[in-house]
């Protein structure tokens, strides 16, 4: 990469040294009238500057797409697709521009462009047509063999109901068909994905409106005929089955809840208790789900596509469960320990998933006869249970039954059976939530595989393995229990309402009354969580494990006893909170790395990359440096920026511009400048032989000046004798730079201005310089070329003079480039401030250092000028107003 | 440079208001239809410069619409507004002609940027085609 820079710098200034041809050409070109040129110049211009437009925004993005290959920052198809887009666009115009610059030549590059965006094209198509299969599947006929279609979530509970003969809810699935069928009657994933792109990401905010907006926009879409007869066909069979009128459970399956790592605990949404009438409605509201905050968030985390999730939806005959809960056949906290787990509260499981009470816990041995090793009951102060026509009601418990076991002992046993049944029948630790019905019948609500892996690899707080509170630092919590091992400290960010979400700062502290799943989002920002309510089963729990924050629940008035914004340290092992920062050395195994490696978007990026972001043409002088050989969009891009650039600069050899419409500038009295108006470079037109100052509208031309006559030349500096003879030997000995040798532009000056442009090319005595520069509000597009050659001393001074004035203007940011006694510079996409500093200092330049080269040989004096130079250049940028010398 | 006129089409009716008072508040001479063919009926009777195109609209979408300006107003510039980052449309929307291809949610400026070039674009191609004309003429009374 640097040596291609290198190589196209060179070989652009060896363009640059024919660049308009005025004093160099051989040839005579045929003389163009002004209007011609004029129309010439701006056509090509306008060309070339798109060109450089393009170029750039593509490199940006390609810059862009390389960061995020470190994987280390989540993005989603939504970042893959619209850099695709935008780098594609991007290339096709500059080979639009190039071939604009030069007709016909360049047509090749076409073809390749479209062979290298067929092969990115499927990585990131958006795939559709249907998956055909039932749009329905009634739960009796769903086993492990239909994850593929009802997720699963549904599939788990058929194959313990089919192959156990454990007693689960009855019901059906919408299949991954059916929800398939919805969106494409309604065409709703262009518009969701429509949505998704228009909205930055990054900001919580923005992402609450636009995961609300697309909700709605899937709740209000219509279900189409086929799948409401299949969905009440289903109820009908259920009815006649079972009697009475039904109520169900809508809740999520989606095919993705498989994937080794991700719970996806809590994102989806479900409806409990829902009247038979209502079903389709409750359906949507899941289907939509798919679009929550939470949901959203851990995609975009886990790098996971939208159609990596696809949705199923089960709709299952309401359990009204006396008591309920959800049991881990491991400790959750420490896999090795030979205990189940089991966490129960009165009515509905709802309360110890959103954790908002703390609920009854059982340690019980793995052993028959499963045994009570530890046994907490909790404070359940509400218990959700179903109302008797829809809907499911928060009661505050009676005083007695709030302290009450929520199972017997024997009840406890039973579940610890059956648990370990599943997980026999698996293979492998299960996450179960269970129901004890009015008949006292066991039913379970789901199973699924325990992700218990990346908790048991941490270290995990051993009871009386206490490491004591650190010297001098002040306790201001103690208690509760450890949802997520580690410690971390952070200012405290209180939040009570979503409002405060909103706003919830990198890095903090998360207090919260109770853990609710609502605060998922935040987790991927938070240091540590700490919550007055809450267990370790909860879903915020899960997700907090999973995103490696320490979490600490159950500390009740820690709200009140945490100041907002002070700086606390969690440590969650200990169950302590700290006040201000606290160095614990805690084992913590390594971070995730790269989190992004390895997900389906990762790999989209990936593959998208290797056809955009290599660059194999890197020298302009190699008989490969071809259309034929571009192989990626930066080859492609490189190539046509070469050639534009050889393009753009022939200008001035091809055309010739007539001598009597330049203007002389007057400066008082007229100057050995004269100036050419490409465009509108004049603030009006301008009838007489000359132009004054306040005419001139050109804004690099103006800098220039400035810098050109800020401080007065005091003519050449005393010479040593040696340098004298120099000039004398050179002078004699080629006489093309003898000035006085005549020659129509040997001492004429010529500014080609527009209004944002400028070119010069001047020759004082031995001395040329050009310069080109474009300077306007538009960053990306901003640069200046300049060329420093020649001089009346021997080679050796002349080279060392190139190189000082090369080294003078590498220290404000010019690439420079010296060969022979030429130097090089160039800088580019500055803001217009600093693009007129720099031509100002330019300007400085290019009247100061005429002569330097005589005193060149000697050490001390060369020390001299550049601190003399820096100083006067120090003078020049403060310097005011355009003035005459 | 004189004003440009510029025609936004788009039928998100916030998105384009709003849009059309931004262009005016920075001195453009915006006018907003909401769908392809009002913008084809606005065209018949009233001069621009450069049309901002949403691609999907219900009725007649982007593409089309800019096939049609193409054909009826070939000077006129077409840039190409969507919500979607598709490769495919973007490319065939240049191929047909567009002058570039923006997606949403886009920085004013940037849109302002484009539409400067482009209403630039168009008054060059109209420099050279009335000089072409002028070279015509001339050669015409030379033969005559």
């Amino acid at each position: 990469m640097a040596s291609g820079l290198r190589r196209g710098l060179e070989k652009w200034a060896k363009n640059v040294s024919g660049w308009f041809g005025l004093s160099l050409s051989k040839e005579p070109v045929p003389e163009e009238s002004l209007e011609d040129l004029r129309l010439a110049f701006q056509n090509r211009y306008h060309h070339f500057k798109l060109l450089l437009n393009a170029n750039n925004r593509a490199l940006e993005v390609m810059t862009e797409m390389e960061e995020m290959l470190q994987g280390t920052r989540p993005f989603g198809m939504t970042f893959v697709r619209s850099r695709c887009t935008q780098v594609s666009t991007a290339v096709f115009q500059i080979i639009q521009h190039l071939n604009a610059l030069a007709p016909g030549k360049y047509t090749e590059l076409y073809e390749r462009f479209r062979a290298i965006q067929k092969q990115i094209n499927p990585y990131i198509s958006i795939p559709h047509g249907s998956v055909s299969g039932p749009l329905v599947l009634p739960m009796d006929q769903v086993d492990k063999e239909s994850g593929d279609l009802v997720g699963s979530k549904m599939a788990n509970l058929g194959e313990v109901r089919r192959h156990l003969g454990v007693a689960t809810p009855e019901g059906f699935a919408v299949t991954v068909c059916g929800v398939a069928r919805f969106f494409e009657e309604n065409d709703l994933q262009v518009e969701i994905d429509r949505r998704v792109q228009a909205v930055p990401s990054d900001r919580l905010d923005d992402l609450f409106a636009l995961s609300a907006q697309i909700q709605q926009l899937i709740i209000a879409a219509p279900v189409p005929e086929d799948l409401r007869e299949a969905v009440q066909g289903q109820v009908q069979a259920l009815k006649e089955r079972l009697g009475g009128r039904l109520r169900f459970a809508v809740r999520s399956s989606s095919l993705a809840e498989d994937l080794p790592g991700m719970s996806f605990a809590g994102q989806f949404r479900s409806e409990l208790n829902v009247g038979e009438e209502n079903i389709l409605q409750a359906f949507k509201e899941v289907v939509a789900s798919k679009y929550g905050v939470a949901a959203m968030t851990y995609r975009l985390r886990h790098g996971l596509r939208d159609e990596d999730v696809a949705m199923c939806v089960g709709c299952l005959v309401m359990v009204d469960a006396v008591a309920s809960g959800v049991l881990y056949t491991r400790n959750p906290l420490n896999i090795r320990d030979d205990v189940l787990v089991i966490n129960a509260v009165w009515g509905l499981p709802k309360s110890v998933v959103d954790g908002s009470v703390s609920p009854d816990v059982w340690v019980v041995s793995r052993k028959e006869p499963h045994t009570a090793l530890e046994r907490r009951i909790g404070e359940k102060s509400v218990k959700y249970v179903c109302y008797p026509d829809e809907g499911v009601c928060r009661l505050e418990t009676a005083g007695d039954e709030r302290r009450h076991a929520s199972l017997t002992d024997a009840q406890v046993a039973d579940l610890a059976r059956l648990a370990l049944q599943i997980e026999a029948h698996y293979g492998g630790a299960q996450d179960i939530e269970w129901a004890l019905d009015g008949s006292g019948r066991l039913v379970i609500l789901q199973t699924r595989p325990f992700e218990g892996r990346s908790a048991a690899d941490r270290p995990v707080h051993v009871a009386g393995d206490d490491r004591g509170v650190p010297e001098g630092v002040e306790v201001l919590a103690e208690g509760g229990v450890t949802a997520s091992s580690g410690v971390a400290s952070g200012p405290v960010y209180v939040v009570r309402r979503d409002a405060d979400a909103l706003q919830f700062p990198e890095g903090a502290v998360l207090v919260v009354a109770q853990a609710l799943p609502r605060w998922a989002p935040l987790l991927g920002r938070a240091a540590a969580v700490v919550s007055e309510q809450g267990s370790v089963a909860g879903h915020l729990a899960n997700v907090a494990r999973e995103f490696r924050v320490p979490a600490l629940f159950g500390l009740s008035g820690v709200m009140e006893r945490l100041q907002p914004g002070r700086t606390v340290t969690v440590d969650a092992d200990q169950g302590r909170v700290y006040d201000g920062l606290v160095e614990i050395r805690v084992e913590r195994p390594e971070e995730r790395q790269a989190l992004m490696k390895g997900t389906p978007v990762y790999e989209a990026l990936e593959g998208v990359s290797r056809l955009i972001l290599p660059l194999h043409l890197l020298d302009p002088e190699s008989p490969d440096f071809s259309p034929k050989k571009c192989r990626s969009f930066h080859d492609i891009t490189r190539f046509c920026h070469e050639k534009a650039v050889d393009e753009m600069f022939r200008f001035g050899s091809e055309h010739r511009f007539p001598q009597k419409s330049a203007k002389q500038l007057k400066c008082r009295v007229p100057m050995q400048f004269w100036i050419i108006n490409l465009d509108d470079g004049f603030a009006e037109e301008i009838a007489g032989p000359y132009v004054t100052l306040d005419q001139i509208t050109s804004v690099p031309m103006l800098a220039l000046w400035q810098g050109m006559t800020a401080i007065p030349w005091e003519g050449p500096p005393p010479i040593d004798s040696k340098g004298f003879m120099s000039i004398l030997l050179e002078a004699t000995s080629n006489p093309g730079l003898d000035p006085s040798v005549a020659s129509p532009y040997g001492v004429r000056n010529y500014f080609m201005i527009s209004r944002n442009f400028c070119s010069l090319q001047s020759r004082f005595g031995f001395h040329f310089s050009t310069l080109e520069a474009l300077v306007d509000e538009r960053t990306s597009q901003n640069y200046i070329s300049f060329q420093f050659k020649g001089g009346a001393a021997d080679r050796t001074r002349r080279i060392l003079r190139a190189r000082f004035v090369a080294e003078l203007l590498e220290s404000f940011d010019f690439r420079c480039e010296v060969r022979e006694d030429a130097a090089f510079a160039r800088l580019e996409g500055r803001s217009q401030d600093v693009m007129v500093d720099r031509l100002r200092i330019l300007g400085y330049l290019i009247i100061h250092t005429r002569q330097l080269d005589m005193v060149m040989g000697n050490a001390g004096s060369v020390q001299h000028y550049r601190s003399k130079m820096l100083q006067e250049i120090e003078t020049v940028r403060r310097a005011e107003g355009v003035s005459c010398p | 440079m004189e004003t440009i006129r510029v025609l936004l089409v788009d039928d998100e009716v916030e998105f384009l208001d709003t849009l059309l008072k931004r262009m005016r508040k920075r001195q453009v001479e915006a006018a907003g239809v909401y769908s392809a063919e009002d913008a084809l009926r606005y065209l018949e009777s009233s001069p621009v410069d450069v049309v901002v195109l949403d691609v999907k609209m219900p009725g007649m979408d982007g593409i089309d619409a800019l096939k049609a300006i193409k054909e009826r107003h070939p000077l006129v510039e077409v840039i190409m507004l969507t919500g979607h980052a598709n490769v495919e449309v973007a490319i065939q929307g240049m191929e047909l002609g567009a002058f570039d291809y923006l997606m949403k949610p886009m920085d004013i400026d940037e849109l302002l940027y484009k539409v400067q070039d482009a209403c630039k674009k168009k008054r060059l191609h109209e420099k050279r085609i009335q000089k072409r004309k002028g070279v015509e003429a001339e050669e015409e009374n030379g033969t005559a």
